[in-house]
């Protein structure tokens, strides 16, 4: 994902908003090879592109993105939406390192709090998204400890998603909340929901209040 | 769910088409009234009808019996009852806002997109008119409660300033007391601090506090008064009366903001220092209205008279303006 980041991190002195930091760990396993991979670029577009259009959550949300794929990459470090200008597409590619990359991204987002608590900047919960359509290859039962505690003491927030043959029950370890089976290859819904709710995150007045969200069934299915 | 039906009555059984539904909130959906671009229906979801319709209905009449002519003007008052094709109370009527939120003015970044052009001298306007307001409706025994920048709509070509959402205010009326059930703890005072707002009795030094924090916001392009460096959350460093401006400044966010705060008159930065240090503890220190109202007017003839810098400091660009009066 190319993107650039004005200012650096000038957006922390000069930008008023609280944030709400975002973080989407994709799987993108070569099991996601085809329509799966498609749906899931157009979903994360569709993503940037609804939040771009609604101002106080373009200032308030900043998106990070780590894919496992054959690897962990970190595609995208934590970025103030308004300051996205592009994204690259993803391809799907070797095994499942969902381990890795939610230890990666538990690491960034608690550097990032600590970015938003030495700059005076007031934050939300932060958000961890994760999507996978099966199996993490290597190993994650730690790290689902770690991110469920974060849950449980409502440090933050974490929506693990599944997609077609996906291991709910691994998925669900990772949070407080269970996992939730995508319809089909519903992505592009599924990221709609998740921007309206980072709307209304954003247009809340309270930092430590919990926010209602919005009704899942756009996207997920029983 | 089931699309809502887009007729809707008055009482006195005369059928009303609705327009567009213009925003979803947590209580009820508001909808335009077709013919009519002026008015606007509040329809609250069946649920909530279901669950507290008649304590609803009743608050909304006791309302509407305190209806005058300066409020229906200032703040988007309940007006006509409004009833479903079964007859069921389901909301009101009442003016529709003009204006932009004052949450896109109180923002560094965006003020200049919704408010081209804005300078000091509009923005203290908007603020002598929204102390007015509140003063209005305190005189008519209503609190706000939840102050919410959201809930306040400004035109950008006016000094026109309107409250909406104001089905939550606090009043009494005839004895019966309706409490405010909802806010912010970022937007409330200590003593209301952890109590279920339902519960919550909100004073005239209680919204002294929490519109200090609006004032604060704007003046300072959105920064709340308890962002602090290396600080706890804005809620617990209101807790503490930790406010960073004012005497040692060492926790000041980096940036425009302390440039943004020095420009400000002595007699309002003293005030701010007050309210958010002492007065977060002792309500009886707080600034009044009455006094927010004298300290801002007199801000604005001093703008008017050229003894103060009349642009807003602009972040990334700060422009160190010729400050005419010496501390």
């Amino acid at each position: 994902m190319a993107t650039y980041r004005l200012n650096g991190d000038s957006d922390l002195i000069d930008n008023p908003s609280p944030r709400c930091a975002c973080m989407l760990v994709l799987d993108t396993s070569a099991s996601m090879f085809g329509p799966p991979i498609r749906e899931l670029n157009a979903g994360v577009q569709a993503f940037i592109s609804a939040i771009q259009e609604d101002d106080m959550a373009a200032c308030s949300v900043e998106l990070g993105v780590i894919t496992a794929g054959g690897k962990v990459t970190e595609q995208l470090p934590f970025t103030t939406a308004m300051n996205i200008s592009q994204c690259r597409q993803f391809t799907a590619s070797g095994l499942t390192p969902l381990g890795g990359a939610m230890e990666l991204a538990l690491d960034r987002l608690e550097e990032r709090t600590e970015a938003y608590r030495k700059a005076g900047v007031a934050y939300y919960q932060p958000w961890l998204v994760v999507i996978s359509d099966g199996v993490p290859t290597d190993q994650w039962q730690a790290v689902s400890a770690r991110a469920r505690t974060l849950a449980q003491q409502r440090k933050l927030v974490v929506v693990p998603v599944g997609v077609e043959e996906a291991d709910l029950e691994a998925l669900s370890a990772f949070s407080t909340r269970p996992a939730k089976r995508l319809d089909g290859l519903k992505f592009r819904e599924f990221f709609l929901w998740l921007s309206a709710s980072m709307s209304r995150v954003s247009a809340s007045s309270s930092t430590t209040d919990q926010v209602k969200l919005p009704p899942t069934d756009s996207w997920d299915s029983i | 769910m089931l699309a809502r039906s887009q007729v809707v009555t008055d009482s006195q059984g005369k059928q009303r088409r609705l327009g567009k539904r213009l925003e979803r909130g947590g209580e009820g959906e508001i909808f335009a009234l077709r013919d009519r671009p002026d008015v606007i229906v509040k329809w609250y979801y069946s649920e909530v009808l279901d669950k507290r319709g008649e304590e609803l209905h009743r608050k909304v009449e006791a309302m509407r019996s305190l209806r005058d002519a300066h409020m229906t003007r200032d703040v988007c008052w309940p007006l006509i009852r409004v009833f479903d094709e079964q007859h069921r109370w389901i909301g009101f009527a009442m003016y529709r806002a003009r204006g932009v939120k004052m949450s896109f003015l109180a923002h560094a970044l965006l003020y200049q997109r919704y408010f081209p052009g804005l300078d000091r001298r509009r923005l203290v306007g908007y603020l002598i008119r929204f102390v007015e307001i509140v003063q209005q409706l305190h005189e008519a025994g209503v609190c706000i409660g939840d102050y919410n920048l959201n809930n306040v709509f400004c035109v950008p070509s006016s000094d026109q300033v309107t409250l909406i959402d104001c089905d939550s205010f606090q009043l009494r009326v005839e004895g019966t007391f309706y409490p405010c059930p909802v806010g912010s703890p970022d937007m409330t005072p200590r003593e209301h601090q952890g109590v279920s707002f339902r519960h919550t009795v909100r004073t005239p030094r209680s919204e002294a506090f929490s519109l200090a924090i609006v004032l604060f916001k704007c003046l300072m392009l959105g920064r709340h008064p308890y962002d602090i460096v290396g600080g706890d959350d804005p809620v617990r460093n209101l807790r503490r009366g930790n406010f960073a401006y004012g005497r040692g400044q060492r926790e000041v966010p980096q940036g425009v903001w302390y440039e943004l705060w020095r420009e400000l008159p002595d007699t309002i930065r003293d005030m701010f220092v007050t309210t958010f240090t002492v007065g977060a503890d002792a309500p009886i220190q707080r600034a009044t209205l009455a006094q927010w109202h004298a300290a801002l007017s007199d801000y604005r003839d001093a703008l008017a008279a050229g003894k103060h810098a009349v642009r807003l400091t602009t972040p990334g660009r700060p422009q160190r303006t010729q400050v005419l009066h010496a501390r």
